[in-house]
């Protein structure tokens, strides 16, 4: 069954019909051809669909395409505007190996941008918990909480 | 993957909802923030005819006081309870629990409601709820019914929803100043549901308290631990408590979590350490 | 500049931050089909009759296929070990499950319709009638006389024995202060890469060309699978690996899956994906680590053990083609790992049963060996009364000692261990430990600190095995711009060693890196090679390129000091120049020289050497032995890395949960390349241990049936579950390779088994705690407190 959808993505304006049976990622991934939105559980566990739904971190497994018309989306593809201009936590991430095999990166990075929005100086607990809804099977967390460290600093000193 | 084929529906108002949910005979399902429901359709666990958001539906979010009671909105999602001042305020608990739902994006998305419907023995808010004597408001298109918390809970994932109902609201008595209050559980894994969690409120004066403990068996069991406590809170009043909540905890059963014989060990050590925390916190 | 040594972050990092990157399941050509699966619900039955009508009837089916028309018209899988050059029993296993099923989660049947939706409903409605079969899960009880037989023409549940022996076990035991016997008990768990498998078949009978992208760490061979499993040759097939969203072994071929869509898209002619789902993963994607060893030792007062008697008994699930298998000959290969113990009886017993079988997992059967010899280490200190610490070092192999041959024929390499681990124990301050428990004790606070010692081999090569060779190839280009291509045998899943590789070369070349471009993964491009597992990559991968890259150095020095007017054998490269040493302005570009070879190769400067830049080398490990010894044994690792962690936890000895509060580890794999990843691919290690040793457990019933299937039940450990780590490394070069280098991938899975356990039982000392079995949940911890005092909680 399909139902159609208005919705905002990466700033575009689009106006589609979902397959009921698609959730937010294989919309995303399928329709859209945003493919940096990556499953890996299909259970709202490992986070790697994770997007930005108006404005909060939300798992794009674990949400019916359908159910959010009207709605605002930020993917991984939104937030560089090319190769040399990444994210500053982008940048972090590729500078101090906060990654190995990418598949986990696009949401782990969306993770680190939510918190650091919310919470601009973040102990290394509060990092931790705040990627807690990703898993990473490569880092070992390590880099990745060092390059959000960084990232961190890099975008309190940009201030 | 969802394999089969529903309808979708995204009613705007309640009644719209209601009326939508009285048609389709039993075989709906309500979707909230969807964080239970869509992995169990993408597991082929759940296959309604049809789902029924309350997304698009006003006025079913949110935190307001009415009175000496906290109308919390059944699509308040867990960041907001999380963060709410009044809440905050006048149920510490329920922000202690919302903590630990899920993970920053699960907390985003899901809702107080979802969680209490879809009632998982082990959830968050279960013990909170019962420890607070919280009511939950059920409507239909006949009507509103308002339910107890502690008779909510009906079995592993069974509550007394009725086919044409909707959680619409929980009603959460605010806590006297003065009062204690402790949430905590037992883990194997961040963001994984508890393997035994408990809640406690110690009253003004330290001299009546319950804990409600979840994770122990089918539903979250409440025990009134006012004798055990009402002559001070001591090493043998905390026995007390913990070999009260050993007994509650008599239909616990094994999980991959751990057997029957552990869980209840760990409702005895949950029981002690939330009513000695709360308390410490009562004066 | 150098850059061997340097930390250097990966090449692929920008585009896959950016989400730029390509794996399997992003790819969409026009017209593209999707394959679902039915698979097996029980762990052992027959199958009576397969009604296929429901499901061809549902509007955008294409196709329903079983395992009759596979056995029909396809090889049973092609075995990535060769069972017979290995003494073991081998299986035929077919894509599809022709007649009876072995666990649960083996292909049944598939369906391709034109969307994934409806391929997964019409699977589900086909209808298989079944006749169910009395399993077998539990591999002592599969060596009991009378067990269903996974394989009934096998005559018994074996898949292949080991006896190794050495010295006089016998006088040994007789002649010892003390003994000790017990077990060690591995469970079932898995690497569970966040990217499912996932393949992209696409045939085109024009050309007769099929080419099949794939989620895998091994394209040449995956090729070769693929053409002897289809009958096909292995020119008609091109595979291609895009990137990879980790492989820790699971990624290695061949499942059913593989050969099957394969056989589809030639049939069909369309393009068809398949994609798992982590549910079917968890069921099929390979098993790995569930063993028991049984051990019991002999030593002297002063803690040397001269005796060992080890009983592995392996539970590798049912037979496949896959390699998962020898993880278990691996244990019982490794034993005693680092220590010098000179009367020694190994025995091996590798179970087949009617769970998901085995693939290789990293670690591949080591961990386990290094997981007893820590838990009879901390055991035999705590008979003798000596340090933990104290014992390890007097058993050791020490440095002056190598190359050393281990009982089952280990050729160990090289190792510094007593310096690995008292740096370990310096960096985590183990002297002063027991001041801090103490204090810590006051508070209330349960400190324990536990030593793991890890061994391990790496640059698996088994004999006449398709898969695992110790050898591999590079071919090296310099373009006539002077810029470098470098084509790989070996790949990545994401752990870097392109990065690596091409620090070899830009070293080799005296080129900026910035001049190099890696290309992997693609079998009609790359030059033949085994891909990535058992941490090759830079042992044989990066060797190779080391060699190719070395006969164009001295072909373009050649050129170049003709250029200067100089001998060949005054000139050195560095930072795209050749110079005159010792007169570094004296020189010519490096482009220059390239310019020179191929635009002037009639010229003065390159008459007399052949054209192009080119060159492919291969480079084969001088470390295996595959003509059996008297005793049949051989020697298949050539590189032997170990690591010495000591970790501090606090345990809640009221639930049993533990915490790790600190966690440093002392690492040596030789000569390390580029020493940020080679971190940064321990620290990935450590979490798969832990993850391993606390978290993870894929638990069947006794009818079979698995319990874990999401990862809300396997549960992997995220960022708050986990410390951060401090890391130092040693640096033992390897006699046997150009570069000094052994290999580093699969290290750090195995030190938190041991470790925790000795961390545990020694916040627990006063209760006496013993730790003999994983994972350590929150309830196992319990219940040893609780055994330990008695039951009585």
């Amino acid at each position: 069954m399909k139902k159609t959808i208005q919705i905002t993505v990466n700033g575009k304006s689009y106006s589609r019909d979902a397959d009921t049976r698609q959730v937010l990622a294989d919309f995303l991934r399928d329709e859209l051809r945003l493919t940096g939105t990556h499953i890996g559980c299909g259970t709202g566990s490992c986070g790697a669909c994770t997007v930005v739904l108006d404005g909060r971190t939300v798992k794009s497994c674990c949400i019916l395409a359908a159910d959010v018309d009207g709605q605002e989306i930020t993917t991984i593809e939104g937030i560089s505007t090319g190769a040399q201009q990444l994210h500053p936590i982008q940048e972090a991430f590729v500078e101090f190996q906060g990654l190995q095999c990418g598949y986990c990166t696009p949401g782990m990075v969306l993770s680190a941008m939510q918190l650091l929005k919310e919470n601009p100086n973040p102990s290394e607990d509060e990092i931790r918990h705040g990627i807690s809804g990703n898993l990473c099977r490569c880092t070992g967390y390590h880099f990745i909480v060092k390059s959000i460290q960084e990232a961190a600093k890099r975008l309190q000193a940009s201030k | 993957m969802i394999s089969r084929e529903y309808e979708f529906h995204a009613p705007k108002t309640l009644n719209e909802a209601l009326s939508l949910l009285e048609k389709s005979g039993g075989n709906a399902k309500l979707i909230a923030g969807g964080m239970s429901l869509v992995p169990m359709m993408t597991l082929g666990l759940a296959h309604p005819d049809a789902v029924i958001s309350l997304n698009k539906v006003p006025g079913l979010d949110g935190v307001k006081e009415d009175g000496g009671v906290l109308a919390i909105g059944a699509m308040t999602r867990h960041h907001v309870l999380k963060t709410n001042p009044l809440i905050a305020q006048h149920a510490p608990l329920l922000a202690e629990a919302a903590k630990y739902v899920g993970d920053v994006q699960v907390r985003h998305r899901g809702t107080l409601g979802g969680v209490l419907v879809h009632a998982d023995p082990a959830a968050d808010y279960l013990p909170v709820c019962l420890a607070l004597g919280a009511q939950i408001k059920l409507q239909s298109a006949k009507g509103v019914r308002t339910v107890e918390a502690r008779d909510f809970f009906k079995d592993i994932m069974t509550t007394s929803i009725e086919d044409g109902e909707i959680l619409v609201e929980v009603r959460v008595p605010k806590l006297p100043a003065g009062s204690g209050s402790s949430y905590q559980r037992l883990h194997r894994v961040e963001g994984n549901y508890a393997i035994v969690n408990a809640a406690a409120v110690v009253e003004p004066g330290k001299k009546k308290g319950r804990v409600a403990l979840g994770g122990v068996g089918p539903t979250p069991v409440m025990i009134d631990v006012s004798a055990h406590i009402a002559s001070g809170v001591s090493d043998d009043a905390l026995r007390r408590v913990s070999d009260a909540a050993f007994a509650a905890a008599e239909n616990a059963y094994g999980d991959l979590n751990g057997d029957a014989k552990y869980k209840q060990a760990m409702a005895r050590v949950y029981a002690q350490r939330v009513v000695r925390a709360a308390a410490a916190q009562a004066q | 500049m150098k850059y061997i040594g340097t930390g250097m972050t990966s090449l692929t990092n920008r585009q896959l931050a950016a989400g730029k990157g390509t794996f399997v399941a992003d790819y969409k050509p026009e017209g593209m089909l999707h394959m679902a699966v039915l698979r097996s619900p029980y762990a052992s039955a027959r199958i009576r009759s397969i009604d296929t009508k429901a499901a061809e009837q549902m509007p955008g089916v294409v196709y329903v296929i079983t395992g009759q028309e596979v056995a029909a018209n396809m090889n049973p899988i092609f075995e990535a070990y060769d069972t017979a050059a290995m003494g073991a029993k081998g299986v035929k296993w077919y894509a599809l499950v022709p007649e009876r099923v072995r666990f649960v989660g083996e292909c049944v049947a598939a369906v391709v319709a034109e969307d994934k939706w409806t391929a997964r409903a019409a699977a589900d409605a086909i209808e298989v009638d079944y006749e169910e079969l009395q399993p077998v899960t539990d591999p002592e009880k599969a060596m009991e006389p009378g067990a269903p037989l996974v394989e009934p023409e096998w005559g018994d549940n074996i898949l292949v024995t080991r006896d190794f022996r050495s010295g006089d076990p016998d006088k040994a035991f007789a002649e010892a202060d003390g003994t000790i016997s017990g077990v060690v008990k591995q469970h079932r768990y898995t690497g569970a890469a966040i990217e499912p498998r996932a393949y992209l078949a696409n045939y085109d009978p024009y050309q007769d060309l099929l080419t099949f992208h794939a989620s895998t760490q091994n394209p040449h061979p995956m090729r070769v699978f693929l053409a002897e499993t289809l009958g096909i040759p292995e020119t008609s097939i091109r595979v291609i690996q895009p990137h990879v969203g980790g492989g820790f072994g699971l990624k290695i071929p061949t499942f059913q899956e593989e050969p099957l869509l394969a056989y589809l898209a030639r049939k069909l002619q369309r393009p068809i994906r398949f994609v798992a789902e982590r549910t079917e993963d968890l069921l099929a994607g390979g098993h790995a680590r569930e063993e028991r060893l049984y051990y019991e030792v002999a030593y002297k007062k002063d803690g040397t053990v001269t005796g060992l008697r080890a009983k592995v008994i392996a539970d590798v699930g049912a037979p496949s083609a896959l390699c998962g298998w020898g993880q278990s000959f691996v244990t019982s290969y490794c034993i005693p790992t680092c220590y010098k113990i000179p009367n020694n009886r190994v025995q091996l017993f590798s179970v087949v049963t009617n769970k998901c079988p085995w693939n290789a997992y990293r670690g591949y059967g080591k961990e386990a060996a290094s997981f007893m010899m820590d838990r009879i280490m901390d055991n035999v200190a705590r008979e003798t009364g000596l340090d933990r610490a104290e014992v390890r070092l007097r058993n050791y192999i020490q440095p002056h000692e190598f190359p050393y041959s281990q009982v089952s024929g280990a050729m160990l390499d090289s190792g510094d261990y007593p310096k690995a681990l008292r740096k370990v124990l310096d960096m985590i301050d183990y002297e002063n430990f027991p001041a801090m428990q103490a204090a810590a004790r006051k508070e209330g606070r349960y400190l324990g600190i536990g030593i793991g010692q890890e061994l391990t081999p790496e640059g698996c090569s088994m004999p006449r095995s398709t898969l695992l060779g110790g050898w591999d190839g590079c071919t090296v280009r310099v373009n006539p711009s002077g810029q470098v291509t470098i084509l790989t045998g070996v790949t990545s899943p994401g752990s870097g060693n392109e990065t690596a590789i091409a620090q070899i070369v830009a070293d080799e070349l005296g080129v900026s890196i910035d001049h190099i471009k890696v290309i992997q993964g693609d079998t009609d491009t790359c030059p033949y090679g085994l891909g990535n597992y058992s941490s090759r990559s830079i042992i044989m991968g990066g060797s190779a390129a080391k060699v190719a890259a070395n006969e164009l150095r001295e072909k373009m020095l050649k050129v170049a000091s003709k250029l200067l007017e100089v001998a060949p054998d005054d000139v050195d490269a560095e930072d795209d120049k050749f110079f005159l040493k010792g007169a570094p302005t004296r020189f010519v570009t490096f482009k220059e020289v390239a310019s020179t070879v191929y635009r002037d190769c009639h010229g003065k400067a390159a008459f007399d050497v052949e054209p192009g830049l080119e060159a492919t080398r291969y480079f084969k490990h001088p470390n295996v032995y595959h003509q059996p010894d008297t005793q049949g044994r051989f020697s298949s690792y050539p590189s032997w890395p170990n690591q010495a962690v000591a970790i501090i936890v606090e345990v809640d000895p009221e639930t049993g949960k533990f915490k790790i509060v600190r966690y440093c580890a002392v690492h040596d794999s030789g000569v390390v390349i580029n020493p940020l990843l080679a971190e940064a691919n321990l620290h990935g290690g450590f979490v798969q241990g832990i993850g391993g040793a606390a978290f993870e457990h894929l638990v069947y019933d006794e009818s079979g049936q698995l319990l874990t299937t999401t990862f809300m039940d396997y549960t992997c450990p995220t960022a708050v579950d986990v410390p951060s780590f401090e890391v130092a490394h040693q640096e033992t070069p390897s006699p046997f390779t150009p570069l000094g280098t052994k290999g580093v991938g699969e290290s750090g899975v195995t030190g938190p088994l041991g470790g925790l356990c000795s961390a545990i039982e020694n916040a627990l000392a006063d209760r006496n705690v013993r730790l003999t079995e994983l994972p350590l949940t929150p309830s196992r911890v319990w219940e040893a407190i609780s055994a330990a005092q008695g039951g009585n909680r």
